[in-house]
């Protein structure tokens, strides 16, 4: 039901990017955030016991991602995957905590989606020029930066929803993963 | 968690990433939407026109708003008096806002003999290696189809990549995977030029049957205009495509490689037009002046 709940909240937000990030001044139009890598990578983030549930959640939001964005079926979803994992491995070495801690990541985590899907089109032979190529992996990763916080707040007040003490609330609220 | 069940829980993660894995390669090759795809994509594409629609609106208003302000700040005096004008013009310009880039269309539509319905565009993608819009078809749902060729005023878009009820996906031409085949009439040269997945701009191979001769016949120069030359069958003969932005030749002046600046701004599209149907062959016979044989009357032998 948690995973659901954000998988159903980044399915909107997806919508909204899909949208409203052609019509925005002074942004790159063609690399937008990528909104399914930050999901996946909260998801790993705040997997509590098991991962299955947080890769399958990353996987639903890579394959929404990928009909609204325009991509092949499949490919932000196998992104969305790995970046969950990678979540996951690094949630108790960081704090994902304030502004600039969130944006930092947010960054990271973008680069490092743009990466993979740059070597996974690669491998797919789509020929693609590496100084655009380039160019697109920073603009993404200042996009995702960007608007890595609100995404975040967004998915701990789902978490704070599903609470079942204050604690757990706050600690949701905070965004400090057990 | 015991050993076991943490071997269970990453091998299902595992597997997890394993099928989209398996999906991509296989949306890959055959690039077509699974009856899942075109069920979510039906319910999307309503919500992104709604989005899209709402966030355009809000903008306008917005703008035009602050400029009102601004105006009425500075012409205190004759507030009365512009009053009436401004709100005239106000409503023109969001009228013209919206009614430009269909009229544009409904102009081309007018000049252009081919089989044509209007679009309105609803979402760019999200990803710069897969350069694609998504598109709200005007009217004749289900007439529109894999294939069919995209155009603006200005020039060649792309083509549909799939359509799912009155929405459809549209490969652009700067797409990696697209391949149009062009023309330059004015140097008497064809190839195909393949999209780089550049913000604007293809790259374009051109391979020329002999080595150049001292006329420069059939150089391409910078500024030259490259349009369709209707081989395959893709799309229709002489659509605009671009301008030669650079020409590369080769030492060995067998290979001239060409980049292409397009002629239609990518990033900017509202509305396109769907060619249905290719515009009917020239008449071979048009010049010719042809005389009635007679209805009526008897025919002198």
């Amino acid at each position: 039901m948690r995973t659901s709940s954000h998988v159903l909240v980044a399915y909107l937000v997806l919508l909204v990017v899909a949208s409203v990030w052609r019509l925005l001044p002074l942004v790159p139009h063609a690399a937008a955030p990528d909104v399914g890598g930050l999901v996946a990578a909260y998801l790993g983030l705040t997997a509590r016991g098991r991962i299955a549930p947080a890769v399958a959640g990353a996987v639903m939001v890579g394959y929404l991602a990928d009909l609204l964005g325009g991509a092949p079926t499949g490919l932000h979803a196998v992104v969305g995957g790995l970046v969950c994992i990678l979540g996951h491995l690094v949630h108790r070495r960081i704090l994902v905590r304030g502004l600039t801690m969130t944006l930092a990541f947010s960054a990271f985590v973008g680069a490092a989606a743009a990466v993979a899907v740059v070597i996974i089109s690669e491998l797919a032979d789509r020929g693609l020029a590496l100084g655009s190529t380039g160019r697109s992996v920073l603009q993404i990763a200042l996009g995702t930066g960007a608007i890595g916080p609100t995404v975040f707040w967004l998915h701990r007040r789902v978490d704070a929803a599903f609470a079942r003490t204050h604690r757990e609330r706050d600690a949701a609220l905070e965004g400090i993963t057990s | 968690m015991t050993f076991r069940r943490r071997l269970v829980d990453w091998s299902l993660a595992g597997l997890l990433i394993l099928v989209p894995a398996m999906v991509l390669r296989s949306s890959l090759k055959t690039g077509n939407h699974t009856v899942l795809d075109d069920a979510i994509l039906r319910v999307s594409a309503p919500l992104e026109s709604a989005v899209s629609w709402l966030v355009e609106g809000v903008g306008g208003i917005w703008s035009r708003y602050v400029g009102l302000v601004g105006v009425e700040s500075e012409n205190r005096e004759l507030r009365a008096d512009n009053e009436r004008l401004r709100k005239e013009l106000a409503a023109a310009q969001r009228r013209a806002v919206d009614t430009d880039a269909l009229a544009d269309l409904l102009e081309l539509k007018r000049r252009s003999p081919a089989d044509a319905i209007a679009a309105r565009v609803i979402a760019a993608s999200t990803t710069p290696q897969f350069r694609t819009i998504r598109i709200r078809i005007d009217r004749g749902q289900g007439e529109v189809a894999a294939g069919m060729p995209v155009i603006t005023s200005a020039g060649l878009v792309g083509k549909i990549l799939d359509a799912y009820g009155d929405h459809a996906d549209v490969m652009l031409i700067n797409d990696p995977d697209s391949k149009v085949n062009v023309v330059i009439p004015s140097a008497g040269r064809g190839g195909t030029l393949i999209g780089e997945g550049a913000d604007n701009g293809y790259h374009g191979k051109i391979e020329l049957e002999r080595p150049l001769d001292a006329s420069g016949k059939g150089v391409v120069r910078e500024g030259d205009l490259v349009v369709t030359s209707g081989a395959g069958g893709a799309f229709p003969a002489g659509i605009v495509v671009g301008t030669v932005a650079s020409v590369t030749v080769k030492s060995y002046r067998m290979v001239q490689e060409i980049e292409v600046e397009p002629a239609v701004d990518l990033g900017a599209l509202r509305a396109v037009m769907v060619l249905l149907a290719a515009p009917p062959a020239p008449d071979p016979d048009a010049e010719h002046k042809r005389k009635s044989e007679p209805a009526f009357g008897t025919r002198p032998l």
